[in-house]
């Protein structure tokens, strides 16, 4: 443990003034967010500005819940975040347990596949992707949007999941198989409970990753009942007149569920960071 | 019992990793090398039905200058944003990585705007930056640094507030991966270099520096590739402007190609540039800068 930098020494001062300034021009913008969401409107375009409400309201989320479909886009990005998860983790426990436990010819020509597609940005293969789903007659439904996150998500989630593995004894398992049970119950009762920080790491990063895309919405979703969170307040933001109130009460509320999790998960977020695990 | 564990190996193993391979190839590498094979036609977007053109898009953009111009919109905003972000997620990396009251806390904020989806990133910076109601252009005219509000989505400044919204959105990236590698650095590298009568700034470059190089290929790696590659940020801050034409990236290009004009060979045409754009500089990349003790 390195000792505190004193308050009062040059050293300590300056480290505490850049502390400041990284942390406000980081947070600012949030603060701003919040701030203006529960202000009425003759506040908000006030000047000199305020920086807190005078006149508390939740007017803005009131309008945000009436008049727009938030409601609905919320429902969906949660339904749509929460497949991806439960599917990507399944698939990809199986294939890291694969990767770690067994040896097959190709086994480590695979693994490096997968590090390779793991540089694939969306706009490389969205055009194509369009085109093909267009083919299967899945455009604009919920399972295009959900077999295009697991596809993106495979690779990280393999990746890290594997090394979350690699990193449980074979010895377990083995002394678990000589006490006589079988091997999908050594991996029940012996494997997953260990992998399971390693397995919350990954869904996490799986839904953000979900939670937030764009791209993929913009171009796969026409109707209106069917778009996501980010697609949907994007185009409230398109509209004619700019409601600034309700824009910001919803961006609130789309960032919160991001940042709830993202505060549960920062103990492990340093390990899935080592492995690679957040793209964009 | 270790013999038992081998006996159907094989075949269970692969029976596990198969719908994970199964997903990628045809969700992932299919559309690329489908993508490749549309770049030879000429392809509407939404109707069925295609032509053969062999390398007719290839060289209608060899030609056409708005593809040269997104090229060049492209590599000013991914060289300036890699830049910036590298210099300041490094000197974020040391702040964060000294002991002080409020550390976690400071850590944890750095990451926000990270996670946070890129359409609010966009809205909240809009807001921000309005040029009638924004708060930055009435902080900037309180303080006396400009006369008349700043017209920040306009065609001479939309560059700038795009870069400066990238940069902050996406150093924390830089601060994280940084910071986990200066945390294993030894201090006893540090108090040799003191009693040696280094000062801080030689301290840095003789030790820290070094100690990161490794660290930092991977993440100028992966920064540049997502940063050539970045379309939403680039997309959502053309909305509603009007000078859209300034930051047209690459991938924003091929877009536009694909779903407002339908051409989707040319835009496939596109992607497929793309690709090996970066395919090449990343292999110029490794051969300058890889040593052999590397990954």
């Amino acid at each position: 443990m390195k000792p505190k930098n004193n308050f009062f020494s040059f050293r300590g001062q300056f480290i505490y003034w850049c502390a400041a300034v990284l942390t406000i021009s980081t947070a600012f913008p949030f603060f701003w967010m919040i701030s203006t969401s529960f202000k009425p409107l003759q506040e908000i375009f006030v000047s000199p500005p305020y920086f807190l409400p005078k006149d508390f309201t939740l007017a803005n989320f009131d309008r945000l819940f009436e008049q727009t479909r938030f409601l609905t886009y919320f429902r969906n990005s949660v339904f749509v975040s929460a497949c991806t998860v439960l599917l990507t983790i399944t698939i990809g426990s199986a294939g890291a347990y694969s990767l770690t436990r067994f040896k097959f010819y190709g086994r480590e020509k695979i693994a490096s596949l997968i590090l390779f597609t793991y540089m694939f940005a969306p706009i490389m293969i969205v055009i194509p992707f369009y085109v093909l789903i267009k083919k299967l007659g899945l455009a604009n439904t919920h399972v295009a949007l959900i077999m295009a996150y697991t596809a993106f998500c495979l690779p990280f989630s393999l990746w890290l999941l594997r090394a979350f593995f690699q990193s449980i004894p074979i010895a377990l398992e083995q002394a678990a198989l000589i006490d006589g049970a079988k091997r999908i119950q050594a991996v029940i009762y012996v494997i997953l409970p260990l992998a399971f920080p390693g397995i919350i790491a990954t869904s996490i990063f799986t839904f953000i990753l979900a939670w937030n895309d764009y791209i993929f919405v913009r171009i796969l979703i026409t109707s209106d009942e069917l778009k996501t969170l980010s697609v949907g307040i994007a185009d409230l933001y398109n509209a004619t007149v700019i409601d600034w109130g309700m824009i910001m009460a919803g961006s609130m509320l789309i960032t919160v569920p991001v940042l709830v999790f993202f505060v549960f998960v920062q103990r492990y977020l340093i390990a899935g960071w080592g492995a690679g695990a957040m793209k964009g | 019992m270790g013999l038992k564990l081998k006996l159907s190996a094989q075949k269970t193993g692969i029976i596990l990793i198969s719908p994970a391979i199964l997903l990628i190839f045809s969700l992932l590498v299919y559309p690329v090398l489908y993508g490749v094979w549309l770049s030879f036609f000429k392809k509407h977007s939404f109707f069925p039905g295609q032509k053969f053109v062999g390398l007719a898009n290839y060289i209608y953009l060899m030609t056409n200058s708005d593809f040269w111009m997104s090229i060049w919109y492209g590599t000013v905003y991914s060289v300036s944003t890699i830049v910036l972000q590298i210099v300041l997620g490094i000197i974020a990396a040391l702040i964060v990585n000294e002991a002080f009251r409020g550390r976690n806390f400071v850590r944890g904020v750095l990451l926000f705007p990270y996670v946070i989806p890129t359409v609010v990133a966009i809205i909240l910076w809009k807001w921000l930056l309005n040029n009638q109601f924004g708060l930055v252009n009435y902080l900037m005219m309180a303080v006396g640094i400009i006369d008349d509000p700043i017209s920040w989505m306009g065609k001479d400044h939309i560059m700038t507030s795009l870069i400066i919204i990238s940069v902050w959105e996406f150093f924390p990236f830089v601060v994280l991966s940084v910071l986990a590698r200066m945390q294993t650095i030894p201090p006893t590298l540090y108090e040799a270099a003191q009693v040696d009568g280094a000062g801080p700034i030689r301290r840095f470059f003789h030790v820290t520096l070094p100690q990161l190089r490794n660290v930092l290929f991977v993440v100028i790696l992966l920064r540049s590739i997502w940063m050539f590659t970045k379309f939403d940020t680039v997309w959502l801050l053309t909305q509603g402007g009007g000078a859209e034409k300034y930051i047209r990236t690459l991938p924003v290009y091929a877009y536009m190609r694909t779903f407002m004009y339908y051409q989707a060979g040319l835009g496939s045409t596109l992607a497929v540039i793309m690709f090996l754009i970066l395919i090449i500089s990343t292999a110029i990349y490794f051969k300058m800068f890889r040593r052999e003790e590397e990954i």
